[in-house]
């Protein structure tokens, strides 16, 4: 459906050097397929929001392709079609909801402002408008002025002129970054169904994790410029390929250590905290410097210990806290400490001795870096 | 591109625009040619002829022209509002006004000539600008009866006053009574003024006239520059001469150095406190008046006007409170007066020193804190 | 843009095809005017400046920088504007606040005192505090003499034209705080209220930074228009020789023959200085704080003062009275003498109407209203309209250079009236066009002259817009166009309408190019003032004054009533 190839976008640096560009985007590839929900993760700066409106048009990109269901968008070599003429749905972070129009008039609006030949009519264009709101829950607001609306209305107004024109693409800039907690969980399961439902190809930016895993059926994950792993949420999640990967989706134990073994898929590997096994298909020979990624809620802890499983180390519960669904445990192994999800059933007191085990294959190997 | 790069090309490009239309913008001479203008033809015929003859002929000419005429003055409107609808019913002719202060009349009239405009069949204005217009060469003769019959001591090349300023000091009588009343121009120095005496910012055409005098008196330089410094010390520098009277009526000022005559009258008539009676002698005296335009359209009604305002034009100017060229019975209205003409070429000639040093004195009012 | 020299096949077509856009077109367009309208004036004024009968030449500023009292000059020229600049500012961004975002009482009078001081002429309003606080004759020194003696304050110092200058130029400051705090979401004060910041160290930490683009904005103007201010420098500077730049140019410009160079370079120096502040603005301005309206809803809610409502209530009140009251007081109790005299039985008996009636039976009054009305609406209607439109090129474009579009439309701000009269009288004496000795060439004149306001108004108010309103109705499908008019242009139309009452009302006062340009028949209310003033007949300028504050107050108030309903919410 959208197809982003080697896109470079590139702003001029503080002037004052004479390199002095710096790389929003570096050459970036993407491939988002029909109805899909496809989020761009990473850290404020990653060029997600640079990559988002190179589709819409809003930015200039220095090269690439931009395509959108066999329609070239952009190219380097000569392409680029104004933001106005995209017809794509945008969703802002700030909601960019006109504040002179009313609920109607901001949805209306895109219709409005068709070429001629192709805008609607009046009639058309109200009851669609009530179609939409009515999807929204809008209906009864149609009057009201725009600012008058609380924020989740106001939220739902922007996706309502976004899908107005049934775009094949619809692109959603951190939307749910101005709302509350409370609001911004309700709101994004709604999202998600309407998404569901209306069957749009989404390209989604966001810098919260949980919202990524929750939302998105493609994570891509952005650093810097460059997409450094995209795949599904529980892919990503559970094997990140680098230690940024890991670190930024969820929290992640990491285990620094040496390969001393390998056997087919299974790899010995001698940390701080003890001998890791894990199963990795990554071709790493023996003697390899590698670090190795237990995410909190894969372990497990017992105060009795197994004494049969590859992955069980002794320890010391250190401090531990209670967050209300979950139950963190730290808990010193050899010279590392690990952080331990368990039920908030189990309660430990620091100070308590105790073992720690997980299976070789909730151990993820990440390139060292 | 950088911000001066882009000015200067901005101004070149500019200058291509401007310079297209030819001509300095300065006011510079104006390239009058020497031909002799249709205009110059008809004021050289009616020139010729005097009483109901010339008369007669002019309005016959008027006619032909269409009995309309434009006129740039400095005259106040409360004047030309007067003067004008009475030559206007006189003669029938339809007469545009166009009224601003001296400099801007000559600025207007030599912008207008320079582009060969003709916009102002007779210009109206004070000494100074009316002698620069008739120096351009933008004025025609003007030979008549009523002419001759001015003062001899006010009698231009290209021009012809039509009354006179008088320059004479006015104080507040509330203030300055008896003794204090000023009797000569050198009383004013006396630092029993210090503090209530007031100067206008530009009158330097009054300093030079006054200087000469003191000159032609046998006084030295140095002694002069003293007199008009202890003038000046403790004294406050206004600019405008009718904001000078409106503040003399308040009692702000309590003596006005050189005041307009007509002026501290015309304050005097509406009840205020403010007296030059008897003037200070000699009075400072510099001529207003009147040049055809050698570019005029309707020459014979420029002349016509002219004519009018030297005759039944004066009496009007007489009950205004302004003083006339000429009495209307034909008399020298400075007669038995003191008289210091302004010397207007010494003006154009010397005016930008003259202003500069008259400049340095008023300035040096700012050194001597006196309150 | 280092791709152009590769010379790929396409980018010829291309640069073809963006230059026949419509928003390259009207921006074009716009630059165009603008500054054609712009460049006559200052081409001719470098012209003069830098030429004489043999060519270029600094005899002009070998002339007028050479003069050994040229420190002086600057000094109390800088002095003077900062002063009145900071006078102005403070008081104008102070009432703004009190009026937008506290529950303030007398809020009816903000109007009142936002306008009147712009319309009672220069020359009055300065004169009228002459007669309030001369040392000699003031008003308000007979008040206090018994306490403190005589001579208290004194009009006639850079302290006094600093205070009547500055609230002179207050109105300006508040018209334009005004539009900012407006824009502003309260919010963001309350959150830093939360923090536990006093009301102060929010005003100082979170409010003004927010309203930084408008304040620099406003800074810039007042700053500038009190460096060209010309009444008060020579009504109140000249009587103590204190010159500033446009004291000493009305007298380089008043000599013969007239030293256009030595003014000119005088004015070049104006021109300097205000290029530095545009560059320190735009530098200050880059930061951060640009953009407050956001698409975000927001409801300003009053801050209650509490129980400093009484204070600030009486510094409203005492704000109303100096600027506004007691100026207006003092032209009606000149209007109604037959001359000017201090207050007492005699005074109050000898009033009576006659000044009115006189100014009626001024046969030039009718016309010059009828004039001054056309010429006040055609040129803010026609100034905001290109400032709209060139606001956006200079904020928004994006368009390389866009910056010189600021700095021509500001160069008119600091040329003098009379310089910019002849230049354009210049120019249109030699056009075929018939505009010379038409309306039309003082409509020009005006367009020129109040360019800088509305430039300042329309990039003021652009500034507080949020990009992504303006980037989601790209992403709609609206075209530039239906962009710029169905958003653009109702968000910025509160800053547009202020830009166009202040021009209306200013062009009223209008006096130094009008006086070159217009033709009879064509006169201007100005040219009536200045008939009065020259004919010192103050009884009947105030009269005139009187009723002009009457006619254009209730003007303004139509205007305000007009653009509320064409959807301008406050």
């Amino acid at each position: 459906m959208l197809t982003i190839s080697n896109l470079v976008k590139s702003f001029a640096g503080d002037g004052r050097s004479a390199a002095g560009r710096v790389f929003a985007v570096n050459d970036v590839s993407l491939e988002v397929g029909e109805g899909e929900m496809f989020t761009l993760l990473g850290p404020s700066g990653c060029g997600k929001t640079t990559t988002l409106r190179s589709v819409a048009g809003l930015e200039k990109p220095d090269s690439g392709r931009i395509v959108v269901g066999g329609r070239v968008l952009f190219d380097g070599d000569g392409v680029n079609v104004p933001a106005n003429q995209r017809g794509l749905g945008m969703v802002f972070q700030s909601y960019a909801i006109w504040p002179h129009m009313t609920v109607f008039d901001n949805v209306a609006f895109p219709l409005q402002v068709r070429k001629r030949s192709q805008r609607p009519g009046r009639r058309e264009i109200r009851e669609r408008v009530a179609k939409v709101l009515e999807t929204m829950e809008l209906a009864h607001l149609a009057d009201r002025q725009a600012t008058k609306l609380s924020g989740g209305q106001q939220q739902r107004l922007a996706l309502a002129r976004a899908i107005i024109i049934e775009p094949p693409l619809m692109l959603l800039d951190e939307p749910l970054s101005n709302l509350d907690a409370k609001l911004r969980e309700s709101l994004r399961y709604e999202l998600k169904r309407l998404q569901r439902e209306l069957g749009i190809t989404s390209v989604y930016v966001t810098h919260d994790q949980i919202e990524a895993l929750a939302l998105s059926t493609t994570i891509a994950v952005m650093k810097e410029g460059n997409v450094l792993q995209t795949g599904r949420p529980r892919e990503v999640y559970e094997t990140p390929n680098c230690k940024f990967v890991a670190e930024f989706i969820g929290t992640s134990n990491f285990l620094r250590g040496k390969v001393v073994a390998r056997a087919g898929e299974c790899v010995d590997i001698e940390t701080d905290a003890g001998r890791v096994r894990l199963e990795s298909a990554a071709q790493v020979p023996v003697g390899e410097e590698v670090l190795a990624a237990i995410r909190p809620e894969s372990l497990e802890l017992s105060t009795t210990g197994w004494g049969n499983r590859p992955n069980e180390w002794p320890g010391t519960v250190t401090n531990r806290a209670f967050l209300g669904e979950a139950v963190d445990h730290i808990v010193r192994v050899g010279g590392l400490s690990l952080r331990v999800r368990g039920n908030p059933s189990v309660s430990i007191k620091p100070g308590t001795d105790i073992f720690v085990a997980t299976e070789p294959s909730k151990v993820t190997l990440v390139p060292v870096g | 591109m950088s911000r001066r790069s882009a000015l200067a090309a901005l101004g070149a490009a500019g200058l291509l625009l401007l310079s297209g239309c030819g001509g300095a913008p300065t006011a510079g001479p104006a390239p009058g040619s020497d031909q002799p203008t249709a205009a110059e033809a008809v004021y050289a015929e009616v020139g010729a002829l005097s009483g109901t003859e010339r008369r007669d002929r002019l309005v016959q000419l008027a006619a032909e022209e269409g009995n309309k005429l434009s006129i740039y003055t400095s005259l106040n409107a409360d004047i030309a509002d007067i003067v004008v609808p009475q030559f206007e019913q006189a003669t029938g002719v339809d007469v545009d006004v166009y009224r601003a202060d001296s400099e801007t009349v000559l600025q207007r009239t030599l912008q207008e000539a320079q582009a060969g405009f003709a916009g102002a069949d007779v210009v109206e204005t004070n000494a100074t600008q009316m002698a620069i217009i008739a120096d351009q060469g933008l004025t025609g003769d003007y030979r008549s009866e009523y002419r001759d019959k001015i003062n001899e001591q006010f009698q231009y090349q290209g021009w012809t006053p039509t009354r006179f300023n008088i320059f004479a000091p006015a104080w507040n009588t509330n203030l300055v009574a008896g003794d204090l009343v000023p009797r000569s121009w050198e009383d004013l120095a006396d630092p029993e003024y210090d503090g209530i005496l007031s100067l206008e910012v530009s009158d330097y055409d009054w300093f030079m006239t006054l200087y000469g005098h003191f000159r032609e008196q046998g006084m030295a330089d140095a002694d002069i520059d003293r007199l008009f410094a202890d003038m000046v010390a403790g004294s406050k520098v206004a600019k405008g001469h009718s904001g000078q009277v409106e503040l003399l009526s308040a009692g702000e000022f309590g003596v006005v150095a050189a005041s307009y005559t007509y002026l501290t009258e015309k304050a005097r008539a509406s009840g205020a406190p403010v007296d030059d009676q008897p003037f200070v002698e000699p009075v400072v005296a510099r001529a207003n008046g009147a040049g055809l335009l050698r570019s005029s359209t309707h020459p014979a009604t420029a002349m016509l006007f002219l004519d009018w305002m030297l005759s039944d034009g004066q009496k009007i100017i007489l009950d205004n409170g302004l003083t006339p060229a000429v009495m209307p019975d034909g008399t020298d209205p400075l007669a038995g007066l003191q008289v210091l003409p302004v010397d207007v070429q010494q003006l154009i000639d010397e005016g930008s020193e003259w202003s500069a040093r008259y400049d340095e004195v008023v300035r040096g009012g700012e050194q001597l804190p006196e309150q | 843009m280092a791709t152009l020299a590769t010379g790929a096949p396409g980018v010829l077509a291309r640069t073809r095809e963006a230059l026949v856009r419509p928003r390259t077109l009207v921006a074009v367009a716009t630059t165009a005017v603008v500054g054609y309208l712009a460049l006559i004036p200052l081409v001719y004024l470098l012209w003069t400046t830098f030429s004489d009968a043999e060519g270029f030449s600094l005899g002009g500023f070998a002339r007028a920088y050479g003069d050994p009292r040229i420190g002086g000059l600057v000094g109390n020229s800088v002095w003077f504007a900062v002063g009145s600049a900071v006078l102005s500012l403070t008081v104008g961004t102070a009432l703004a606040y009190f009026n937008v975002r506290t529950d303030v009482p007398f809020k009816a009078l903000f109007f009142a005192a936002s306008i009147i001081p712009l319309i009672i002429p220069g020359i009055l309003y300065t004169i009228s505090w002459i007669f309030l606080a001369s040392p000699t004759i003031g008003l308000l020194n007979a008040l206090v003499e018994p306490v403190f003696g005589p001579g208290t304050f004194d009009i006639f110092t850079v302290w006094g034209m600093i205070w009547v200058e500055g609230l002179h130029l207050s109105p300006i400051a508040f018209l334009f705080m005004v539009a900012a705090f407006r824009s502003t979401d309260p919010s963001l004060e309350e959150s830093a209220l939360m923090s536990g910041a006093t009301r102060v160290q929010t005003f100082r930490r979170v409010t003004l930074p927010l309203v930084r683009p408008a304040l620099l904005s406003a800074a810039l103007i007042m700053l500038v228009r009190s460096l060209e201010s010309f009444e008060v420098p020579a009504l109140l500077g000249l009587q103590n020789g204190i010159y500033v730049f446009t004291s000493r140019i009305y007298q380089v410009l008043r000599s013969y023959p007239v030293d256009f160079a030595g003014a000119g370079a005088l004015a070049v120096g104006l021109l300097a200085v205000a290029a530095l502040g545009i560059w320190l603005s735009n530098k200050a301005g880059g930061g951060h704080g640009g953009a407050t309206i956001t698409g975000k809803g927001f409801r300003p809610r009053p801050i209650d003062l509490g129980r400093w409502k009484p204070v600030v209530g009486a510094g409203i009140l005492a704000y109303f009275f100096v600027t506004v009251l007691a100026p207006l007081m003092v032209l009606l109790y000149t209007a109604l003498l037959p001359y000017y005299r201090p207050p007492s039985r005699e005074a109050f008996a000898s009033m009576n109407l006659d000044n009115f009636v006189a100014v009626f039976n001024l046969p030039s009054v009718p016309t010059a209203l009828k004039n001054s009305l056309i010429l006040g609406g055609g040129a803010a209607t026609i100034v905001m309209a290109l400032m709209a439109v060139a606001a956006w090129v200079v904020v928004r474009s994006g368009i390389p250079g866009r910056q010189i579009l600021d700095h021509i439309a500001f160069s008119p701000l600091v040329i003098p009236g009379l310089v910019l009269g002849v230049g354009i009288a210049f120019v249109y004496l030699r056009s075929p066009l018939p505009i010379y000795g038409t309306l039309l060439i003082l409509l020009i004149a005006y367009c020129t002259r109040y360019l800088p306001y509305g430039m300042r108004y329309a990039v003021a108010g652009m500034q507080t817009i949020s990009t992504e309103l303006e980037e989601s109705a790209q992403v709609s499908g609206a075209g530039w166009w239906a962009t710029f008019r169905r958003v653009l242009l109702p968000l910025i139309a509160p800053a547009l309408l202020a830009g166009w009452v202040y021009i209306f009302v200013v062009s009223f006062r209008e006096l130094s190019s009008s006086i070159l340009l217009y033709t009879p028949g064509n006169e201007v209310l100005s040219i009536s003032i200045w008939e009065l003033y020259a004919n010192a007949r103050f009884g009947e300028l105030s009269a005139l004054g009187v009723i002009m504050v009457l006619i254009l107050a209730v003007l303004v108030a139509v205007a305000y009533k007009v653009g509320a309903r064409v959807g301008l919410k406050d």
